[in-house]
C-alpha cells in the first residue's frame, strides 16, 4: 500500500511539473483541445487513484477541476483567464497536498481552505454564448485519426508525448549503487593489470583482458549517462514561473524555449535552476519595459525572452536574451562610485565591458526601487558564485535599449573532472585542472621568487603573484627534494591567481569526485575525495580554501571588477594571429599580427642611410628601419610595428599569409631576434621578438632619430616660416623662428639669400628655389623627402 | 525483529552496544591515507573497495587521545548523513538479539562515556553501553552538527 502511495504521489508531483509548462500554453490559445486533454487526464487519473487510495480531499479538488474542464470541452465554458487561474490554483494545492503526503506530514493547508478554491472555480461568469460551437468539434479530433490537413496542427504534440521514450522509475539510490558496483569493477581490472604485468605476456590472455576492459569502460560510460538529464526539467518550472511574473509586473512576454533534451548531469541541474531562476526574474524585473513603454519605444509590445540551452564540448552553454532595456551602465558606475567601491577617476577610465562586470558585485543593483521580485541587491553577485562554485563561468552582454543576454558556461557533470595529482611530503592530492591556469618549475627562467617581511612573491614574467607552498598550507614536513619544485599558478572563483609550490606534479587523470564528509570539509581546505585508479584513497584541494586559510590578500581590490573579465579571457583558446613573412634574404618568419600597425610598400628613395642608421621616410616623418642593410636597391615592403609612442619600420620582401599560432611558444630561444619556434604544419618558422626590434629602434632613434632642433633664422622669411616651419613641426622637430633659443639648434635652416654668419659649428642647411643648384648643403625648397632626410642626416652627423 | 539486534563490541576495554541498523559491515582497513588540519579523531581515508571511508577513531573522539593504530584496525562501517564512515573498534564479539532489550542507565557514568551512552543494553550477563555512531562523527563542540 505504502509503496503504491509513493508511487501515486511521485507520479502526480512529476506531471504537475510537467503540466505546468503546458498550462500557460493553453492559456495562450484556449481552444487547443490536446492541452485541455492532458489536464482533463490529470485530473481524471488523480480523482481515480485517490478513490482508491482513500484520499478524499484530493479526490473533491479534481473533481471539481475535472467538471469545469468537461464543461469547456463541451464548449459549456470558455477559457478565460480567471477560469485558468483558478485551474492552476487547483492543481497547486494538490501539488502542495501530495508533497505533504509524501514527506508523511500533516496537511499544512486546513481543509476549509479548499472551499475557497472550489468556489473560485464555479463562481464563473456566464461563458460567451459563441464558444458552443467550435471546441466540441476539435474534441473529437484529438480522439480520432487526424486528417492529413486539418487536424494536423494540434495533434501531433499531443501523440509526441505518448510517443515518448519508454521509460521506467528507478529509486537514484539503485543508480549510485550501480555506479560503486562499476567502479570496483574498474579497480579489479586495474589490479588485474598490475598482476599481468608482473607475470610473462600471454598473447591469447592479453587479448581477452582487452576485450574484458574495452566492455568495462563502455559500462561506466553508460552508467555516466544515466546520471544525464534533459535540460527540459530545468525549463520545466519556467513558463509557470514566466506567467505568473509578468501577471504581477504588468509585462507582456513572450518565452521562447530552445535546445531541452541537451542532456546534462542532475546535479548540475539541480545546481543551476537557481542562478536561471533569478536570471529570469531579473529580466522580466528589470530588462522588458511595461508595454506602454514598449510601444512608445516602437518595440512589439510583448517582450521576447529566449533561453537557449547547448553542449559545447564538454560544456552546457545556457543563454538567457532579453530584447528589454539593456543594462544602464550610467547607473552601475553612479552607485559603484556611491559605494565607494571605485574612486571618480577609475570609474571613467573603465572600458564599457568593466561597466557591465560590475553588475557582479555585492551590493550592485541598477533596480531605482526595491520590488517583491528583485532588486534587493542580493543578486547577480551570488549567482556568479554559484555557477563558479560548480566551475562555471558567467558573462553577459548587454546593448541599452536593445537587450541583455546572460551566458552561463558549465561543465557537463560534477562529478568526473580532469584533475593533476600533485605530490608533497610524501602525500598525494589532487588538483581540478580548470583551477591551474600554468606549471613551471621553480628553477625557470621566467620566475624570480622573493620574500619581503615573510610575503613570499613570485614574478613570472613580470607579473607578481603571492607565492604558498602547500606543506605550509597543510602542516606537512618537506620531503627531501630531488629536482625543482614545481610552481602551480592557480585560479580560485575568488579573487586573484595566486601560486602553489608543490614538490611534484605526478600526473593528469580522469577523477571521479564525491564530496567529502563534513569532518574533513571543515578543515577549508579540501573539496572532495577521490579515487584514482591506484586505489589510494586523495583529497581534492579546494583552491579558493588554500587561499582563504593561507590569508592571502585575495579580497577584490582595485582590479575587482575586472577579475571577472580575466577569468573569462583565460578560458578561450590561448591562441594569437601572427603573420607570416618572407625576409629580404627570404627566409620566412613569423610576428605576432597585434604589433603590426601597416604594411606599406618603399621605394629605395624612401630609405635613408645616415651614419649607418637607416630610416625610412613615409608621409613626412621618419621611422627607424631595421633590415635596411647597406642600403634598398628595389621596392620592398615595410611591417610598421607599433607600440605605443614608438613606431618602427621592418623591411621584409613580401608578406605571406596570417595564422594563428598558440600563444606560448614551442620552444623559447630567446637568440637575437628571434623569441623562438613555433610549429606551422610540417615546417618550424622563427618567431621575431617585437621586443629586441623595438629596443635596437630605441638606439637608433636615440641616437639619431631624437627631436631635432630647427632654427629658421630669418623671421622674415614667409615661406621659411609659413611653409616649411609647419611641415617641420609636424614631423616631430622643434623649430626655433628668430632668434635661437635655449639651447643650440641642430640645424640652421635659411633661403639661398641670407646664410647666418653666426651659424659656428651649427649645420647649415639652404633651401633653394632653384631645383638645379642641390649639393650637399643646399637642397630645393619643393624636395620634402630630401628635406627632411637631409635634415636628420645634418642632426645625426652633428651628434656623432 | 530487527530493533532488538546490536553489535556488540568494545572500545578500550568498555563493552558497548550499537544498534544493527546503523551498521553496514564490520572490516579490516587497510592503508589509511591521513588528513590533514583536522581534528585527531579522523584519523584518514581508506578505500573500501571502490567506496572511500573517512575513518573516525572513537577512543580518541571520546577520550581526547590517540594511540597507535593496530595493523590493520577493525572498523565499523556505517552511512551517515549520505557519507561513509569507518569507525574503528577494539574488539568486536558479536551481532545477536538482546533479550531483555533496552534498559535504562543504572549508576553514574564518566565524564568521558557521559555524551554518548544513552542506555544500556545487556548480554550474556554482562551490561554494555549504547552508543549511537552518528554521535562520533559531529564535532567535538557539539556545535556543529554533521550535516
Amino acid at each position: 500500500m505504502d509503496e503504491i502511495l509513493a508511487e501515486f504521489i511521485a507520479e502526480t508531483l512529476e506531471t504537475l511539473e510537467v503540466l505546468s509548462g503546458e498550462v500557460v500554453a493553453w492559456e495562450a490559445d484556449p481552444a487547443d483541445s490536446s492541452r485541455l486533454d492532458a489536464f482533463f487526464r490529470f485530473f481524471h487519473t488523480v480523482k481515480g487513484s485517490c478513490g482508491f487510495l482513500n484520499l478524499p480531499r484530493f479526490e473533491r479538488l479534481a473533481h471539481a477541476a475535472e467538471d469545469v474542464l468537461a464543461a469547456i470541452r463541451r464548449g459549456e465554458r470558455s477559457a478565460d483567464p480567471a477560469t485558468v487561474t483558478a485551474v492552476l490554483a487547483v492543481m497547486d494545492r494538490i501539488g502542495e497536498l501530495a508533497r505533504n503526503v509524501g514527506d508523511g506530514e500533516a496537511p499544512s493547508i486546513p481543509e476549509a481552505a479548499d472551499d475557497a478554491l472550489l468556489d473560485a472555480l464555479t463562481d464563473l461568469p456566464a461563458p460567451p454564448a459563441k464558444a458552443e460551437a467550435a471546441p466540441p468539434q476539435t474534441t473529437e479530433a484529438a480522439e480520432v485519426e487526424p486528417d492529413p490537413l486539418g487536424g494536423a496542427d494540434a495533434n501531433p504534440s499531443a501523440r509526441g508525448r505518448e510517443r515518448a521514450p519508454r521509460t521506467i522509475r528507478l529509486p537514484l539510490a539503485l543508480i549510485d549503487q550501480l555506479m560503486n558496483g562499476i567502479s570496483d569493477m574498474v579497480l579489479a581490472r586495474n589490479d588485474l593489470s598490475r598482476k599481468m604485468r608482473d607475470r610473462e605476456a600471454d598473447p591469447e590472455l592479453e587479448s581477452s583482458f582487452e576485450r574484458l576492459s574495452a566492455n568495462v569502460a563502455d559500462l561506466r560510460d553508460m552508467i555516466s549517462k544515466t546520471r544525464m538529464q534533459r535540460v527540459d526539467r530545468l525549463y520545466a518550472a519556467i513558463p509557470r514561473m514566466v506567467r505568473d511574473l509578468s501577471r504581477d509586473l504588468g509585462r507582456k512576454v513572450t518565452l521562447e524555449l530552445d535546445g531541452g533534451d541537451v542532456e546534462m548531469d542532475r546535479e548540475m541541474i539541480e545546481m543551476v535552476v537557481d542562478p536561471l531562476t533569478h536570471i529570469v526574474r531579473n529580466s522580466l524585473d528589470h530588462g522588458i519595459e511595461p508595454p506602454a513603454k514598449r510601444i512608445a519605444d516602437g518595440k512589439p509590445e510583448a517582450g521576447l525572452l529566449r533561453i537557449v540551452a547547448r553542449q559545447s564540448g564538454n560544456q552546457i552553454v545556457i543563454e538567457i536574451a532579453d530584447d528589454g532595456r539593456g543594462i544602464n551602465r550610467t547607473a552601475l558606475v553612479d552607485k559603484a562610485v556611491s559605494n565607494g567601491l571605485l574612486n571618480a577617476a577609475e570609474a571613467a577610465s573603465l572600458t564599457d565591458d568593466q561597466k557591465l562586470q560590475l553588475i557582479f558585485h555585492p551590493g550592485l543593483s541598477t533596480a531605482a526601487e526595491v520590488t517583491a521580485v528583485s532588486g534587493r541587491g542580493v543578486g547577480m553577485d551570488v549567482v556568479r558564485a554559484n555557477i563558479e562554485q560548480i566551475g562555471g563561468v558567467i558573462g553577459i552582454e548587454s546593448v541599452t535599449g536593445t537587450g541583455t543576454t546572460i551566458i552561463m558556461r558549465v561543465p557537463l557533470t560534477l562529478t568526473i573532472i580532469p584533475g593533476l595529482i600533485v605530490r608533497s611530503g610524501g602525500h598525494y592530492f589532487a588538483m581540478p585542472r580548470g583551477n591551474v591556469i600554468e606549471l613551471l618549475h621553480q628553477n625557470s627562467s621566467m620566475v624570480t621568487i622573493e620574500e619581503v617581511g615573510g610575503a613570499r612573491i613570485a614574478t613570472i614574467r613580470g607579473e607578481p603573484y603571492s607565492l604558498i607552498d602547500i606543506e605550509d598550507v597543510l602542516g606537512l614536513t618537506r620531503g627531501a627534494m630531488r629536482g625543482p619544485r614545481t610552481l602551480m599558478v592557480v585560479r580560485s572563483s575568488i579573487g586573484q591567481p595566486y601560486v602553489l609550490g608543490v614538490e611534484q606534479v605526478e600526473s593528469n587523470e580522469e577523477l571521479v569526485i564525491r564530496p567529502a564528509s563534513p569532518l574533513v570539509t571543515a578543515a577549508g581546505v579540501f573539496a572532495g575525495m577521490t579515487l584514482p585508479d591506484n586505489g589510494q584513497p586523495m583529497l581534492l584541494l579546494d583552491a579558493a580554501g588554500i587561499a582563504q586559510s593561507a590569508s592571502l590578500p585575495l579580497r577584490e581590490t582595485k582590479r575587482g571588477p575586472l577579475a571577472g573579465t580575466a577569468g573569462q579571457g583565460a578560458q578561450r583558446d590561448e591562441t594569437v594571429q601572427a603573420l607570416v613573412f618572407a625576409e629580404r634574404d627570404g627566409i620566412r618568419r613569423l610576428i605576432p599580427l597585434a604589433i603590426v600597425d601597416r604594411v606599406e610598400d618603399v621605394v629605395p628613395s624612401q630609405v635613408a642611410i645616415s651614419n649607418g642608421q637607416a630610416f625610412v621616410r613615409i608621409e613626412g616623418r621618419l621611422f627607424p628601419a631595421l633590415n635596411a642593410g647597406t642600403g634598398v636597391d628595389e621596392p620592398v615592403k615595410s611591417l610598421r610595428l607599433h607600440a605605443g609612442r614608438d613606431a618602427l619600420c621592418y623591411l621584409i620582401s613580401d608578406v605571406l599569409d596570417i595564422i594563428d599560432v598558440p600563444s606560448k611558444l614551442d620552444v623559447t630561444l630567446n637568440a637575437g631576434r628571434v623569441a623562438g619556434l613555433v610549429m606551422v604544419d610540417t615546417d618550424q618558422l622563427e618567431m621575431v621578438d617585437p621586443f629586441v626590434l623595438f629596443a635596437e629602434a630605441a638606439r637608433q632613434t636615440g641616437e639619431a632619430g631624437r627631436t631635432i632642433h630647427c632654427l629658421i633664422a630669418d623671421a622674415d622669411d614667409a615661406w621659411l616660416s609659413g611653409i616649411l616651419a609647419p611641415l617641420l613641426s609636424q614631423a616631430g622637430h622643434q623649430v626655433t623662428i628668430g632668434a635661437p633659443g635655449e639651447g643650440k639648434p641642430d640645424v640652421i635652416l635659411c633661403s639661398g639669400a641670407a646664410i647666418p654668419a653666426d651659424a659656428g659649428d651649427v649645420p647649415v642647411l639652404t633651401l633653394s628655389d632653384n631645383a638645379d643648384t642641390a649639393s650637399d648643403s643646399t637642397v630645393y625648397r619643393y624636395d620634402r623627402e630630401r628635406i627632411i632626410a637631409k635634415i636628420a642626416e645634418l642632426a645625426a652627423r652633428r651628434a656623432a | 525483529m530487527t530493533h532488538n539486534l546490536f553489535l556488540f563490541a568494545s572500545i578500550a576495554g568498555t563493552p558497548i552496544a550499537v544498534r544493527a541498523s546503523e551498521i553496514e559491515a564490520v572490516v579490516r582497513l587497510g592503508d589509511i591515507v591521513p588528513i590533514q588540519r583536522v581534528p585527531d579523531h579522523v584519523r584518514g581515508l581508506a578505500a573500501l573497495r571502490s567506496r572511500v571511508l573517512t575513518v573516525i577513531d572513537i577512543e580518541s573522539r571520546i577520550f581526547g587521545h590517540s594511540m597507535p593504530l593496530a595493523e590493520r584496525p577493525l572498523a565499523v562501517v556505517s552511512d551517515i548523513a549520505a557519507h561513509t564512515y569507518g569507525l574503528l573498534v577494539e574488539t568486536v564479539s558479536d551481532i545477536c538479539e538482546a533479550s531483555s532489550g533496552i534498559q535504562p542507565i543504572q549508576g553514574r557514568i564518566d565524564r568521558y562515556w557521559a555524551p554518548f551512552a544513552s542506555a544500556l543494553v545487556e548480554r550474556d550477563g554482562r551490561s554494555h553501553l549504547l552508543v549511537s555512531l552518528a554521535d562520533f562523527v559531529t564535532t567535538p563542540s557539539g556545535a556543529a552538527k554533521a550535516a
